[in-house]
Parts: C-alpha cells; sequence; structure tokens
C-alpha cells in the first residue's frame, strides 16, 4: 500500500483508522489492533490524549506505529503544550520519521478525567497550521533560522455537521488558508448535508476524508450525544441500533458505517474511521463496504 | 467592577484561629456592589465572630479599599479601635486586602473573601464575565465582543468542532461566543473581518505583576 501523502497525490481513495493510545503502559491489544489494520489502510492517526483523557504520548504511538510499517498520522492538540511545546514536538515527529500531523485544537479538560488542570491553548488549529509550514520552511514562530526544517504534511479537521455552518466554514476556510493540505472531518451521519459541504470544500485545493465514527449500540450513540463535543448522531441511526435488538446493534452499527463510506465514495477523497474502542471491527468495516 | 465572594466561614475561621480580636475594612466599590463589603456585610462579620467567641473592635467601609494612600488617611480617626485590635479581616477584593497589608506592617491581615473576576453586574448582584485585562484588546476585530474572555480556549480565530446547535462545548447553556460574534459582525456587514487569520497572542504583553503609570508629564 502507498504512503498516505503518495496515495492522496495520486488521487486514491484514502482510507485512515485511528489508533487510541491506552491509559498505562500495556500496548497489547492497541497493538494487534494495528497489526490487524496493516497493509488496510493509507494512515492511522495516534489520537492526543482524546476526549481530555489521560494517555501514553501521540508522539511514542506515532514512532511504534512507524516501526510496524504503518504510516501514522500525529494528532497534535493545543489544550496541553505551549508554543514552544507544539514546536520542538513537531521537529521530534520529524526527527522520527513521522511525516503527517493533524493540528488540532484540543477538547476542553473539563472533558476527561483531570479536570484541574491548567488548560494551555496558547495558540489554536488555525495558527498551529501555519507554524508547520513555518517549519517546514526553516524558519520557527519567533522567524529564528533552523538548523534543518521539517517536511511534514499538515492536515486538520472541520465539522461538516455543525450548526450553524457558516462560522465553521469560515474557520475551514482559515484554515485552508493556513496551509492544511488535508481535512479529516468529524463523524458524518447525514450525507445529503455533506453533499452541500462537499460543494464548499471543492473550492479548495484540499483532500477530504469523511469521519466515520462507529456505533455499537444505542446506549452509546446517547452516550456519544451527551458527552463527546462535536458529535451528534441522529435519533433516525439511534432508531435504526434499538431495532436490531441486542444481539445484532453492532452488526447493524457496522453496516451503518459501510453504508455511509458507500454513500460518500464518489463525492470525497476518502473514509476516515474513528472506532472508538471497536478498532477490531475495521476490517469488517472496509468489506462491508467494499474497500 | 472586581468580583469577589464572601469565603465559606469555616475557612476564615481557619485562617484566623491564631488571633482573638479584630478591626474589619469593607470597601465602597465593587466589594459593597458585591454586598461582600458593605456596612451590612461588615455587621453581619462581626455578629458571625462574636458567636464563635472572637472580638471585633470596630470597622468600615473605606472608601477606595485598593486605593492606598487615601485609605491610610480615612484610617486615621479609628486609630484607637484598631491598635487595640490583634489582626485586620479585610472585606473587598485581593487587590483591597494587599493595601492594607502595606498599611498595616505589624498586624496580620486577612482577607474574608474570594477575589473572581472582573465583572459586569447584569442585574442586582448577577455578574458575569467578559474581559479578562489580557493586556492588549482585540475586541475592534471582533465585533466588539471578546472571544479571549468568553470563549473557555480564548480561541480567536473562529468556533471550535465542539459548538453545537450554537452552544458552547464546555457549558451547553451558553452560546459559543464565535456564532455570536459571527452573527454580530453579519448584522455589521463586516464579515470580512473574520476571513483574516488573527496572530497569536503576545503573551508577553501580560507578565504578572503588571504595573503602569498613568501620569503625564
Ligand atoms: S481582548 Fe478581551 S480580555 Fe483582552 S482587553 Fe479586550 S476585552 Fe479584555
Ligand atoms: S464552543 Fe465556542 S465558545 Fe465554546 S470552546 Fe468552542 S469555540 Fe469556544
Amino acid at each position: 500500500m502507498r504512503k498516505f501523502r503518495e496515495a492522496l497525490e495520486a488521487g486514491e481513495f484514502l482510507v485512515t483508522a485511528e489508533c487510541g493510545p491506552p491509559k498505562g503502559t500495556d500496548l497489547k491489544e492497541m497493538l494487534k489492533h494495528a497489526k490487524e489494520l496493516f497493509g488496510k489502510v493509507h494512515a492511522l492517526n495516534a489520537t492526543d490524549n482524546q476526549s481530555s483523557v489521560m494517555r501514553v504520548s501521540s508522539l511514542a504511538i506515532c514512532k511504534l506505529l512507524l516501526d510496524m510499517g504503518h504510516d501514522p498520522i500525529f494528532q497534535l492538540t493545543c489544550r496541553d503544550r505551549n508554543r514552544l511545546a507544539l514546536q520542538s514536538d513537531i521537529l521530534g515527529a520529524h526527527v522520527l520519521g513521522i511525516r503527517n500531523v493533524l493540528c488540532l485544537t484540543g477538547d476542553y479538560v473539563t472533558a476527561g478525567d483531570h479536570k484541574g488542570a491548567k488548560p494551555v491553548f496558547d495558540i489554536e488549529s488555525a495558527q498551529l497550521l501555519q507554524v508547520v509550514n513555518s517549519l517546514n520552511n526553516g524558519k520557527d514562530m519567533a522567524g529564528n533560522e533552523l538548523k534543518g526544517s521539517t517536511d511534514m504534511f499538515p492536515g486538520a479537521t472541520v465539522t461538516p455537521e455543525a450548526k450553524p455552518i457558516e462560522p465553521q466554514l469560515m474557520k475551514f476556510r482559515k484554515k485552508v488558508k493556513a496551509g492544511a493540505r488535508f481535512f479529516q472531518t468529524q463523524a458524518i451521519y447525514d450525507v445529503e448535508n455533506f453533499k452541500g459541504f462537499m460543494k464548499e470544500a471543492r473550492k479548495y485545493n484540499v483532500k477530504i476524508l469523511a469521519g466515520i465514527v462507529v456505533l455499537k449500540s444505542a446506549g452509546m450513540a446517547t452516550f456519544i450525544n451527551n458527552n463527546v463535543p462535536g458529535i451528534t448522531v441522529p435519533q433516525n441511526l439511534i432508531d435504526e441500533l434499538k431495532a436490531a435488538g441486542k444481539e445484532k446493534a453492532l452488526s447493524a452499527g457496522l453496516d451503518i458505517a459501510a453504508r455511509t463510506i458507500r454513500a460518500v465514495r464518489d463525492i470525497c477523497d476518502g473514509a476516515h474511521i474513528m472506532a472508538i474502542g471497536m478498532e477490531d471491527k475495521v476490517p469488517e468495516i472496509l468489506k462491508r463496504a467494499g474497500i | 467592577m472586581i468580583i469577589s465572594k464572601q469565603k465559606p466561614l469555616e475557612e476564615l475561621l481557619d485562617a484566623i484561629k491564631n488571633n482573638n480580636s479584630f478591626f474589619l475594612v469593607g470597601c465602597s466599590e465593587c466589594a459593597s456592589l458585591c454586598g461582600t463589603g458593605d456596612d451590612a456585610a461588615i455587621a453581619e462579620m462581626k455578629k458571625r465572630l462574636e458567636e464563635k467567641g472572637k472580638k471585633v473592635t470596630g470597622g468600615f467601609v473605606a472608601k477606595t479599599g485598593c486605593q492606598v494612600l487615601g485609605t491610610k488617611v480615612e484610617l486615621k480617626k479609628f486609630k484607637e479601635a484598631f491598635d487595640s485590635a490583634e489582626a485586620l479581616i479585610i472585606m473587598s477584593c485581593g487587590a483591597g486586602t494587599q493595601a492594607a497589608v502595606e498599611i498595616f506592617k505589624d498586624k496580620p491581615v486577612y482577607t474574608a473573601n474570594d477575589t473572581l473576576f472582573l465583572g459586569n453586574m447584569t442585574r442586582f448582584r448577577v455578574f458575569d464575565e467578559r474581559c479578562s485585562l489580557c493586556g492588549e484588546c482585540i475586541i475592534n476585530k471582533t465585533g466588539g465582543i471578546c472571544p479571549v474572555t468568553n470563549c473557555p480556549k480564548g480561541l480567536l480565530n473562529g468556533p471550535c468542532g465542539g459548538m453545537n446547535n450554537g452552544k458552547c462545548e464546555v457549558d451547553r447553556e451558553k452560546d459559543c461566543v464565535w456564532v455570536r460574534i459571527y452573527n454580530r459582525l453579519n448584522d455589521l456587514h463586516r464579515l470580512d473581518q473574520m476571513e483574516e487569520i488573527a496572530e497569536p497572542k503576545d503573551y508577553g504583553k501580560h507578565t504578572k505583576p503588571s504595573a503602569l503609570t498613568g501620569k503625564k508629564d
């Protein structure tokens, strides 16, 4: 399989998935899932203290994925690092051989398990994209020359289902202007709405990977709606999971994911599968989606 | 104004446990509007301390408690009362308390309040924070609404991915400030201001402790 950036530049339909670093040093399960995805995805994202829950650092996981032969996407949030730490981690990623970075603002600290932590947010996603481009051009944020520049491929996120959408599109345009080359979107459930978003996105020279958040039950969908910032599972899908019954709910969830991938296949550039604890089901989703 | 809230009595009693007699100082400005440093608050504090067996030798509401020289002058007529107290309890903000620390060089000075934020009073004793004194005001570019303060993340370039139905990721009861800014700039036909990428803030503009000499020569 081609590396992420090459495949992107060659115009292939891209498949990426998420690798959630564990809370603790036992990597067995995560590495097992990563292995199962080998050859099935163009790149694997290592999430960065996802939902503000403290876990193994995304940079360390990226290095392990790289050693396995994966092409990692280094998720980097502004929540936990000031501008010095962000830049030195990007340089660090480069020297370790990591080449993709997803620039994120990050969820607020109260979403997670260290609610009293000091939130940093020294800079934010659009500015972080500018920083990556500056480091790629041999200069740090303060304008100092680097001895050896980076070669990082910057990406970002966008929420096509945000309501209202206009301020979100304005931010999307800023991220494009700031140098984002690809976008992994937040969860897509409403394909018609996504078509509308793609019409806007197609005005720019960026690749869009539709975000697929896998659901395993109606309960999980409700939990997401109440607790995960930026994702709303529509009622008709919750009903579909409910109707499938306890035993078949997971299978119905995988069908929903596969169906969404098939529906977006011809309108965007790829799919980004966020399996949230069901990483082992990603190959099955891809099979059902016909990929 | 500076918003303050009275500390729980238990916490105050623990802080003052080594002393028995006190002189109380309130403030007629912010702390009075907050109800934490007016005459009524002082009378109530006196009563509660006496119930706990402490002695109150007197008290007064300073005009502007954070104004060191003025407060020093006002205090003169209470000399006897504060001289006979072992310690002072200041019922204003942290700045007012430290003004008293500067004035009373040889007595312990305690604060009765927690100082919270720079606030707007929207109704009687209802306050919200709209400016966090960042040192370099940017609201001429954001429709006069401050994202540094009203967005929990202090974002300068638009809503985060957590905005939901116009509400904030962090507090779903509150509007996302970037939706408010968008709507206002839209009404003012100034959405062009939202297309510009705002630069990172210069936190060097607010290194603590700040100082300013406003005098013109
Ligand atoms: S930008 Fe906000 S915090 Fe800074 S001075 Fe202006 S109103 Fe206050
Ligand atoms: S939802 Fe809006 S106000 Fe809340 S953190 Fe995100 S950008 Fe800031």
